[in-house]
């Protein structure tokens, strides 16, 4: 990939800091859409292991649907795109940025607008979810640290909308 | 402080004094009153003016209920609430409040006037007299009623405060924190349930903090909730609604209270999703119907204890009570025995609990039994009541200043109803109680039934020997209806509470007859002779009180109100001075003027710039869809009007994408990289609908295919470069890829390197042009823009924008979706016939293709226009006709769909949609304009420019 530099993000790259909870631009990450009806193959093709239930995550993999995960590797990383087989590889890299949520907080600043119940919400789950009217993969890192992934162009909206109710929080 | 204050047995006892202006005039109250309290202390009853009457009124109630004290606050800044109640409104120091629907003040208001004639202005009135004539009802009519007859002004200025909202789970949601909702949330506290106990008053503790005995329970109560780390414990907090699954709407007030509220939000919204909702709403009080009930100085007894004990504030100094019901008296007793003058108690019971009597011999009260209130004098304030016995007989007079009612209680089933919980009439209640619940949910205390308020009798209109024709005996406060009305309505002939609600409008508006349902029902069913059950009740709906529009929007405002979507290349436009344009939720640049350039001349440069050197435009919006798996080729197949599967990798082909019924929904240009993967394109504003339709399909039609569609709209920025001189801008920078003609043709796609970037690059065109469209990760979009945009100033490269863009597709002759389609067209009628495979077996729309209808002739066909006169541009939706003298109305036989100037052609050009088009070539149309002049012009092809496409394969 050229060089990390040239880059450009849809959001500040400063985090925003509010009392219990930082909001910041993650690092860029590979991330591939994977398909497939039977989890083995898949896990044979990309030489990953392929994490079960839904919701569960293994080693940057999150299971987001019975036939559909999400893998997100360090930039740069590669995995083969199974030419011919009954499954689909697709590199999203670039289609999502990652907000990072830290902080005692951040539960409280996803819930202004997630309806999901995040306190029932285990450490290394991920759902694919909302934020009001935006669609968001969700990721719990730690007791007190979230991944938000989040399509491009919707990154400023939710940007300013965790931030606003960052600075609501009481 | 005033003589309505009262110095001991109040919780206020030696709270701060707190200055606040009420339509003007200062006063001072004490912290921890509301805006009614802390003026009845200042010994002002008369606190409105009636909705339709614009009769004086006073308080009825003491919370929710409160029908009568309307109020507006002004917090400034253009922070205008119109109708808060004053029972409602707590008092702060500088607080702005004012009376309404009164002109020129509250004591000499004009509009009383309607109260002399109101006898003219029975219910149905307005729909009856201003039927005619019709024309007059928008201009006259209605502003006119509207001004008289209407509650406060609209705020008038954008709303400056900011609103905050969250979602929020809980095991238990309790809703009311009266003794019923505190026990509940003790209960439920001791099992480490999350608990939420929400009240809508300043004050936890609901009839509690009327009631001195409880007050030493109240605070040890609280002050153990609020040690328990599992309980949440919201004040303030109206739920006003309840939704399925338990999922309740409540707004927390956040700084309404405060002198000075900061930055902070004003108020938050929380959509509570609840394991279990516990309502403990309560009871409200009942008014009696009888004539003058709406003095000011007339009210609820129940309200006046409150104001009592919670508020320190005596109601008057002579007070009399009208009751049928036990409560009355016990709050009578409160008053007497804090010193407060009794007139009389009247009951019209014969008989009651001798218990009751004793006790008001023992304060020396009279009683008169058997009895009624029949009449009240006094305007603004009451001065004295008229009683009779329940046969007429024994009239007489009494002096005094307040008049309590006591005509029972109704439990408050609100948000049950909302949850669609089931009802069932009580005869004891005179009301209807909680019966079969919907959701899981329970009512606890008064508004379960489950608590003693003594007994009492429920009676539609108390006894009086007058004229009944006469009287004006008040049901609904804040719509003004008399029992009269009622009677009324059922002499025209309604039977159902719904057609006597919107008849008479009982029950209608923001208090949806909290203190007038049950009464309006019991004068009902006594007109009818039918028992109450019989006559129906009408549903309560969201929300239990008037809420702002801020609060239910929460963060949605401004920025927020919805996402701008920008492409990665949108930074620069701005900074190019680029006029934008939105297309779905993107913001595209739709223009780049220079200095003094207009939209029309920085277009016409930039066609030119496109036709004869080269131009950029941010492409990114485009939908893309990556189709990967050994069934993508047969799934394409089956899904566009054209044949897919022996597309080669490398290779593009135009799709056009039909629903089930045979119209275009849809088109782009797509790619096979690879036998089992293909990058198509959609339209911008298209993109989410096609995914949701391709997937649709495939599951539910074809799910045994191998193919998956992964949304690639974001992962690339799509520069497009169209011009003659494209090839030798992007040349020197990319690399892996032979650019030349031969080895890259157009409608092909190569995959190298741009400016070091992996690119799949397209050789594609929406001009006419040669045209590269470049595909990169959108990271480096605006990195690759700016290079070739570099490599580009010795060529004269222009951006250009969506504007150019029409103008120039259009002299290909090439449709916009949406534009030059409208959902009725097929592809026949497009032209487009060749992206119809004959041979395939079938595709989404393939049946309906041969429907007769759409084969039949005379069907709208896109065709193209040459105005007669070439610098006329026809304006796009013009309607067209074929005999400009015809009768009007005319035949109408096309619309105009897309119309330009072309600068490259030097005149305009049209493409339109005109009945049988494909056999009108060379006929002159007429196209009439809305300045009265009709245009013409010839139906030529729609193709204006280089049709032989020698410039594509340049």
């Amino acid at each position: 990939m050229a060089d990390a530099a040239v880059r450009t993000a849809p959001v500040p790259a400063e985090a925003a800091e509010f009392p219990g909870v930082s909001i910041a631009l993650g690092a860029p990450l590979a991330r591939w859409s994977l398909r497939a009806r039977d989890p083995k193959a898949l896990a044979k093709a990309i030489g990953h292991k392929v994490p079960g239930t839904i919701g569960e995550t293994l080693g940057g993999m999150a299971c987001l649907g019975p036939d559909e995960w999400l893998l997100r590797l360090p930039e740069g990383a590669s995995i083969p795109l199974g030419e011919g087989l009954p499954l689909s590889v697709v590199d999203i890299s670039e289609r999502a940025v990652t907000l990072v949520l830290d902080g005692d907080r951040a539960i409280d600043a996803l819930s202004a607008g997630c309806p999901r119940d995040l306190s029932k919400f285990p450490v290394g789950y991920a759902t694919r979810t909302i934020f009001e009217t935006v669609e968001i993969v969700l990721i719990r890192e730690s007791e007190t640290r979230w991944s938000v992934d989040v399509w491009r162009s919707f990154a400023p909206y939710l940007w300013t909308a965790l931030t606003t109710a960052a600075s609501h929080l009481r | 402080m005033s003589a309505h204050r009262i110095a001991n047995a109040c919780r206020l006892n030696g709270a701060a004094t707190v200055n606040f202006t009420f339509d003007g005039k200062p006063y001072q109250g004490k912290a921890g009153d509301s805006l009614a309290s802390a003026l009845l202390a200042n010994g002002v009853v008369l606190m409105g003016r009636s909705f339709k009457y614009h009769r004086p009124r006073g308080l009825l109630g003491a919370g929710a209920e409160e029908p009568n004290a309307l109020v507006s606050v002004d917090r400034g800044g253009g922070r205008f609430t119109p109708n808060l109640r004053a029972t409602a409104v707590e008092i702060h120091e500088g607080l702005d409040a004012r009376s309404q629907n009164r002109w020129p003040s509250l004591e000499t208001d004009f509009g009383s006037i309607n109260d002399r004639l109101g006898r003219f202005f029975p219910a149905g009135f307005y729909n009856k007299t201003f039927m005619w004539p019709r024309s007059f009802w928008e201009k006259l009519y209605e502003p006119s009623i509207r001004r008289m007859a209407g509650l406060g002004d609209a705020p008038s200025d954008p709303d400056p405060d900011v609103y905050d909202a969250t979602y929020a789970h809980c095991d238990v949601l309790i809703v009311g924190a009266g003794p019923a909702g505190i026990d509940a949330a003790l209960a439920a506290s001791a099992s480490k349930k999350k608990v939420f106990l929400i009240d809508e008053q300043d004050e936890l503790g609901g009839g509690a903090l009327a009631d001195p005995a409880l007050w030493g329970w109240l605070a040890e109560s609280l002050k153990d909730l609020a040690r328990l780390p599992n309980v949440t414990l919201l004040p303030r907090t109206t739920a006003f609604g309840y939704y399925h699954d338990n999922f309740i709407g409540a707004v927390e007030r956040l700084t309404d209270h405060l002198p000075d509220p900061g930055h902070q939000a004003r108020e938050k919204l929380w959509r509570i999703r609840a394991g279990e909702v516990v309502l403990a709403q309560g009871a409200i009080e009942r008014p009696l119907v009888f004539e003058g009930n709406d003095v000011p100085g007339v009210m609820l007894a129940g309200a006046a204890r409150t104001y009592l004990h919670r508020f320190g504030v005596a109601v008057g100094s002579r007070v009399a009570l009208m009751a049928t019901h036990d409560s009355g008296w016990k709050d009578l007793f409160a008053l007497a025995r804090a010193g407060v003058g009794v007139a009389v108690i009247v009951d019209l019971r014969e008989s009651v609990d001798p218990a009751l009597l004793a006790e008001a011999a023992e304060l020396g009260l009279r009683v008169e039994l058997g009895s009624a209130v029949i009449g009240v004098s006094g305007r603004l304030a009451v001065t004295g009541i008229e009683i009779a016995r329940a046969d007429g007989s024994g009239r007489h007079k009494l002096a005094c200043d307040a008049v309590l009612m006591a005509g029972g209680w109704t439990p408050s089933v609100h948000l049950w109803s909302h949850s669609l919980g089931k009802l069932e009439w009580s005869e004891e209640w005179g009301a209807y109680l909680p019966g079969k619940a919907n959701e899981n949910v329970r009512c606890v205390g008064a508004c379960g039934g489950n608590w003693s308020f003594g007994s009492g009798v429920h009676v539609g209109q108390l006894p009086t020997p007058k004229n009944p024709a006469l009287l004006k005996a008040f049901v609904d406060f804040q719509n003004d209806v008399t029992a009269k009305d009622i009677a009324l309505a059922i002499r025209e002939g309604m039977k159902s509470v719904e057609h006597i609600k919107r008849y008479t409008t009982n029950g209608m508006a923001t208090d949806q007859g909290k203190t007038s349902n049950l009464n309006a029902l019991q004068l009902a069913s006594s007109a009818l002779d039918r028992p109450v059950q019989a006559i129906g009740l009408t549903t309560f709906r969201p929300p239990y009180t008037p809420q702002t529009f801020g609060a239910l929007a929460g963060h949605a405002k401004d920025a927020l109100f919805q996402p701008t979507r920008k492409s990665p290349i949108d930074s620069w436009a701005e900074a190019q001075g680029a006029v934008f344009e939105p297309v779905a939720q993107w913001r595209r640049a739709r223009y780049f003027p220079r200095t003094g350039e207009d939209m029309h001349a920085a277009v016409n440069r930039e066609c030119l710039a496109v036709r004869e050197g080269v131009g950029i435009f941010d492409a990114s919006t485009l939908g893309k869809i990556e189709v990967v798996g050994p069934d993508a080729a047969e799934f394409l197949n089956r899904m566009y009007t054209n044949p897919w599967k022996q597309l080669e990798p490398g290779r593009c082909r135009y799709g056009l994408l039909l629903r089930e019924d045979g119209f275009i929904t849809d088109d782009g240009v797509s790619a096979r990289m690879a036998p089992d993967r293909f990058h198509l394109t959609t339209t911008t504003g298209g993109a989410a609908r096609v995914l949701n339709m391709m997937e649709d399909y495939l599951q539910t039609e074809w799910p045994d295919l191998n193919v998956w569609l992964t949304s690639t709209t974001e992962q690339y920025a799509v520069i497009a470069l169209q011009g003659p001189k494209t090839r030798e801008v992007i040349a020197p920078l990319v690399e892996g890829i032979d650019l030349s003609s031969d080895a890259f043709p157009h409608m092909a796609v190569r995959e190298g390197t741009i400016c070091g970037v992996p690119t799949r690059l397209f050789r594609v065109s929406f001009t006419g042009e040669l045209g590269f469209e470049i595909n990169v990760p959108a990271a480096y979009g605006l990195h690759v823009w700016k290079q070739v945009w570099e490599a580009g100033q010795a060529h004269g490269i222009t951006p250009y924008g969506t504007e150019t863009m029409h103008v120039l597709r259009a002299e290909k002759g090439f449709i916009i979706v949406g534009q030059d389609t409208d959902g009725t067209v097929t592809p026949y009628d497009a032209g487009l016939d060749w992206a119809v495979g004959k041979k395939k077996p079938d595709f989404v729309g393939k049946r309906s293709l041969a429907r007769p209808d759409i084969v039949a002739s005379g069907r709208k066909q896109l065709v193209g226009l040459l105005t007669d006169d070439p610098n006329e541009v026809l304006i796009e939706g013009a309607q067209i006709v074929a005999d400009p003298k015809q009768a009007i109305p005319m035949t109408m036989i096309g619309h105009v769909t897309s119309s330009y100037w072309s600068a490259t052609l030097g005149r305009s050009i049209a493409m339109a949609l005109v009945a049988g088009g494909f056999d009108r070539m060379g006929e002159t149309l007429h196209i009439p304009s809305a300045s009265g002049k009709t245009h013409t012009a010839k139906v030529v092809k729609p193709m204006f420019y280089d049709a032989e496409g020698s410039r594509l394969n340049g």
